[in-house]
């Protein structure tokens, strides 16, 4: 436990000035611009559209950001968070360094796993606080939506948790990859790969909830048995493939 | 105590390079060269001796416990730079130090000490991709030293430096060695360099170590020779050992004779008196860059030799 705190609190120094810590800020206020824009657009287009109570309309303003974020961007954050946390320790052949150390080898492993988790758990929690900021911008460019009072964002808490659990799959998946080859582009390459089948399989009622690129959008349909599914399996199965990966890191020779 | 000791270490690789059972002693306290042409078996054998390479066969120990990649807790007492530093160099020095602190659990002050040590301390803030390789090269040296270690492992560390960095690195490495009583372990491919800073040698070529002792057991090694051109130098090779000695055939017309137990004149006569014609007596002395040589020029012949 000591050696994998030690491994992680090594992680987030060595994040410092890179563009891998700027994402975890930057995609989410993306996010919240682009849903921004689209609500103004809708507002515009489509000015009967409005939800019925203030509290309707920040859960659907809460919702529609998540599943934006679920389908599109958090498959691609995964993607080039672990192949940038695992680019750390490749471009500079910096395994030989660590390996080298008395630490027990499978504590790097946990290290990038965990720190890979942790940006994805921040990046969760900045786009949830910038649903009220979106909210109030909203307010005064569009206020024919209906979005008015405090934010309601206590329905959102419980998908959002499930979101996150939901993408261990997807994120242990794309870290055994990134950890594997050394190359940066086949870590994107597979990423990309998966993300775009993931818009077609994802709007499969039956294949979206064991798909791992789609698990943590499932979370936000109104299906209660394809969350439940996808929140189980994207958490069991992430913990069991990053076990299999850490087999696979152990056997290795140290490059 | 040895602070390496392998017992028939041995990894190969597809293709057939690697090391092949190599038995390594390196005593505490020495500065150990391991002297070897380019693909030799430096690096292999060091990435064997640090655990990042698994072993076909063989035994490690250091410091007289046995070590495997899973049995690694000596790390700590080791510290080591393999073949080109490990840095970020997105990061300051200072931060490039405090990663490897975080790791190995040292105290904070211990960064500003092997700054000092390293005479990096005036740059411990700017970032490292503005370093120059010598400034590298000493960073690296730096984060090994951070774990206040028994035994620095070094993988050709003056690799890319100009004379005026090899000379600072030699010094820096014997005085190292020196003050802070450390084992050092270094690999190089020029024999002059470990000619200047080593007590002890270690000879590698083909995966092979061909030699280990002390530098003047392989300058013993060296010792002027006697070099005897006859006419059959087989036969008096045979005369010579019937004799008491110990002569090397070295071709058809000539012989070796290393540690003579005679004067040069009465091995002459010996020779003359069994009636071998002697062309030529002459002392030969031998460079440590020769022996060097002949030992890696014979190594390459024998790992041939079966092939023809």
């Amino acid at each position: 436990m000591n050696s994998w705190y030690r491994a992680l609190h090594a992680e987030i120094l060595k994040l410092k000035h890179t563009m891998a810590l700027r994402l975890v800020v930057l995609i989410p206020v993306g996010i919240a611009l682009l849903i921004i824009a689209q609500y103004i657009s809708i507002a515009h287009y489509m000015p009967g559209h409005h939800a019925h109570t203030a509290a309707k309309a920040w859960f659907s303003l809460g919702r529609s950001t998540f599943v934006f974020w679920c389908l599109l961007m958090l498959p691609l954050f995964v993607t080039l968070e672990t192949a940038l946390l695992a680019g750390l320790e490749h471009n500079n052949r910096q395994w030989k360094h660590l390996e080298a150390l008395a630490l027990p080898r499978n504590a790097h492993y946990f290290g990038k796993w965990s720190m890979a988790v942790l940006m994805v758990i921040c990046a969760h929690l900045i786009l949830l606080a910038l649903i009220p900021v979106a909210g109030w911008v909203l307010m005064f460019a569009a206020p024919t939506l209906g979005i008015a009072g405090v934010p309601a964002l206590g329905p959102l808490v419980g998908p959002v948790a499930g979101s996150m659990l939901a993408s261990l799959l997807m994120i242990s998946l794309q870290m055994w990859v990134a950890l594997h080859w050394r190359s940066f582009s086949v870590a994107v390459s597979v990423g990309i790969f998966a993300m775009v089948a993931g818009f077609l399989i994802g709007r499969s009622h039956t294949w979206g909830k064991f798909y791992p690129w789609s698990m943590p959008m499932q979370v936000f349909g109104k299906d209660a048995h394809n969350m439940t599914v996808a929140i189980w399996l994207g958490s069991v199965a992430g913990i069991v493939v990053a076990l299999i990966g850490l087999y696979d890191y152990l056997r290795r020779d140290t490059a | 105590m040895f602070a390496i000791q392998t017992h028939q270490l041995a990894r190969v690789f597809a293709g057939g390079q690697g090391v092949h059972g190599i038995d390594l002693e390196v005593p505490e306290g020495a500065i150990f060269g391991f002297l070897g042409p380019n693909g030799a078996g430096k690096t292999t054998t060091i990435r064997l001796i640090l655990g990042l390479l698994q072993a076909d066969a063989g035994e490690l120990h250091l410091f007289g416990q046995k070590f495997t990649r899973t049995h690694r807790a000596m790390l700590d007492r080791v510290g080591a730079l393999v073949e080109e530093p490990s840095l970020y160099p997105h990061l300051s020095a200072r931060d490039n130090l405090e990663v490897t602190r975080r790791l190995v659990g040292v105290p904070r002050q211990r960064i500003d000490e092997v700054l000092r040590m390293v005479e990096l301390d005036a740059d411990a803030d700017r970032r490292v991709r503005t370093f120059s390789t010598g400034m590298r090269q000493r960073l690296g040296i730096a984060l090994a030293l951070l774990g206040q270690p028994r035994l620095l492992i070094l993988d050709e560390p003056t690799n890319g430096l100009d004379p005026a960095g090899i000379a600072s690195m030699r010094r820096f490495i014997q005085r190292m060695a020196h003050e802070l009583g450390l084992t050092v372990f270094l690999s190089s491919h020029l024999l002059t360099e470990i000619e200047q800073m080593a007590s002890h040698v270690g000879i590698v070529h083909g995966g092979r170590l061909l030699f280990q002792g002390t530098l003047d057991e392989l300058r013993t090694k060296s010792r002027p020779c006697l070099e005897i051109a006859c006419n059959d130098s087989a036969a008096a090779c045979v005369d010579l050992r019937a004799a008491g000695e110990d002569p090397e055939f070295v071709d058809a017309g000539t012989l070796h004779l290393r540690h003579s137990t005679r004067a040069d004149h009465e091995v002459n006569r010996l020779l003359v008196e069994h009636g071998h014609a002697v062309h030529r007596l002459i002392r030969v002395t031998r460079s440590l860059e020769a022996l060097y040589l002949e030992l890696t020029q014979a190594s390459s012949q024998s790992v041939e030799q079966p092939h023809e």
